[in-house]
């Protein structure tokens, strides 16, 4: 259909509306009704915090002020960042274990059924004991809690990777290989943009999944860290800076998904668009 | 568009020879292996244009590719100009693909899919833009040359992906079923197309086909080939004679083109009898 809508535009090249207007009034009506969904969740929480006391949900604005009262002392930013390191520590273990695992997966028939056993395994023990067995056997430090936060994420990596490598179409190959194009070739430009999708898919995936897991085993057995924080000030019964530390990861990861992943996406797929 | 039409090579040896190809691909687990060829020899002189013909499954895929170079384990000769393939590829001799689907990089633009076959061919940067505006013109897609393939219907995709064959001038282009998944009148456009940018070249052209009709209005030879297992050529019918270019209405192409019917049924009917 997009196709068909195109070429008319093409071939009515006199009118005036043309497709890129037709995709801004697009794109303008998704964002005012991403907009409308936002205030409509702050808007549930505003109502929710109307009918709870406010030790229990405290409003919007109330969080947002202690968050401001936050961001201007150096400690949070202190703790952000030592989250961020562990996340990308993690991020990346489990990324490089997962590709380890997908690509063998994909292209040896032995290591399919082999590392399915393990997978199956992985995905079924609950984070918990993992994060806990390995607090046990490392110790309560930051090389646990790394590992911690990555195994739990490597089978689920796995199995995307195993599935976009095994997308790869071997007729482009095929094509590849006739023209006889060098080994370098055939992979960075056949190859690589067949497996980008998944790659980009598992990285934002893989992240999403991370940032919780991290939040956790610091919960669980670190003296530092946003999850930490969350922690300490819910043993105190504080919940406007629980939420206040929360909400400012929340824009952390907003601005990761959005500001680096989005435009990385865009700037892959522009092949995609029509 | 004046292009420098080349005129026709003077046939003076072949250029390809295969003499008594064997083809055995082997079984998987108990199941005995598949004897695709069986003893088949042919001569392609240079600028030649030149047919298969058989009934699917006898084996003309697997020719092409052992033509192509990406089949090396067969029994037999295979020669270019007296020379092994290999030896000829190492001294600049160049082939070319059009296989059944486009097979485009859809994430790369027309241009940029033929820039990966002259980056491949080992073609000079400051070459590639005049190659790349020269076939996508042969081809009446010089407007189409940033658009990606997903953006065009399948019969520009498939021009482009003769535009791409073309581009990096080979000295043999091999086709394997190239019009088949196009509808009729698209692939009568498209076969005017491959001529008037073959007269361009004048590259030796082997394709396979199961259209009779096409086989006539494109070659100078065709071969007819036996069911598989064991494909063999049975018959060969010469075209020459038929001016070019040729016309579709041509009465001569009619007769040529019941003359390669009846051959296909008759060996085909040996396998029946
Ligand atoms: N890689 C392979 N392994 C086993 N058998 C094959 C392989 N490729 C082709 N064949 C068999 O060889 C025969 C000839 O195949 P092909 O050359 O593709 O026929 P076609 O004339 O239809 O192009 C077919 O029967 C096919 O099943
Ligand atoms: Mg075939």
């Amino acid at each position: 259909m997009a196709i068909t809508t195109f070429f008319s535009s093409v071939a009515a090249s006199g009118r005036e509306l043309t497709l890129s207007d037709i995709i801004n009034a697009e794109q303008t009506r998704n964002t005012a009704i991403s907009l409308l969904s936002v205030l409509a969740l702050v808007g549930i929480w505003q109502v929710g915090a109307w009918s709870l006391p406010s030790s229990v949900l405290p409003a919007p604005t109330t969080v947002v002020q202690a968050l401001a009262a936050n961001l201007a002392k150096p400690d949070i930013w202190i703790d952000i960042g030592i989250t961020l390191s562990r996340i990308a520590a993690a991020f990346l273990i489990s990324m490089c274990v997962a590709l380890v695992l997908g690509f063998s997966m994909a292209l040896s028939k032995t290591a399919g059924v082999f590392f399915h056993v393990w997978i199956v395994c992985g995905i079924t023990v609950p984070a918990l004991v993992t994060i806990l067995t390995l607090y046990m056997i490392i110790g309560l430090n930051d090389t646990a809690a790394v590992i911690g936060a990555a195994a739990p994420v490597i089978p689920v990596l796995a199995i995307n990777i195993r599935e976009g490598v095994k997308g790869i179409d071997p007729r482009l190959l095929g094509m590849a290989q006739a023209f006889r194009a060098k080994r370098r070739q055939q992979f960075a430009s056949v190859m690589v943009p067949q497996i980008a999708p998944m790659l980009l898919a598992s990285t934002r995936f893989g992240i999403g999944l991370i940032w919780k897991m991290v939040l956790f085993v610091e919960l669980l057995g670190r003296g530092s860290g946003v999850g930490y924080r969350i922690e300490f000030f819910y043993q105190m019964f504080n919940m406007t800076e629980v939420l206040a530390y929360a909400l400012s990861f929340v824009f952390v990861m907003l601005f990761i998904e959005v500001a680096i992943l989005g435009t990385i996406e865009r700037r892959i797929f522009r092949w995609k668009k029509q | 568009m004046n292009y420098h039409i080349r005129e026709p090579k003077v046939p003076t040896m072949s250029q390809i020879s295969l003499t008594d190809i064997h083809k055995q691909f082997p079984g998987r687990g108990k199941k005995g292996g598949w004897k695709a060829l069986d003893g088949v020899s042919l001569e392609i002189a240079a600028g030649e244009i030149v047919g298969l013909l058989g009934p699917s499954g006898c084996g003309k895929s697997t020719l092409l590719n052992i033509v192509a170079g990406l089949d090396t384990t067969f029994e037999g000769k295979f020669s270019i100009q007296g020379k092994s393939l290999t030896e000829q590829i190492g001294a600049g001799f160049r082939i070319a693909y059009v296989f059944q689907e486009a097979r485009l990089m859809p994430w790369r633009t027309l241009r940029q899919n033929i820039e990966f076959v002259l980056e491949a061919a080992d073609f000079a940067r400051t070459e590639w833009p005049g190659r790349i505006d020269k076939v996508l013109s042969l081809v009446e897609l010089s407007k189409f040359a940033d658009f990606y393939p997903l953006q065009l219907s399948g019969g520009m995709q498939q021009r482009a992906s003769i535009a791409r064959a073309f581009a990096i001038e080979p000295d043999i282009l091999l086709m394997d079923e190239p019009f088949s998944a196009l509808d009729e009148l698209t692939a009568r456009r498209l076969r005017e197309s491959l001529l008037h940018i073959w007269s361009a070249f004048r590259s030796t052209i082997l394709f396979v086909s199961h259209n009779a009709f096409e086989s006539t209005y494109l070659g100078d030879r065709v071969y007819i080939m036996s069911p598989g297992p064991g494909g063999r050529i049975k018959e060969q019918i010469n075209l020459t004679h038929i001016p070019r270019p040729r016309s579709y209405e041509d009465s001569a192409l009619f007769e040529q083109s019941k003359r390669v019917v009846e051959s296909l049924r008759r060996h085909m009917g040996e396998l029946v009898e």
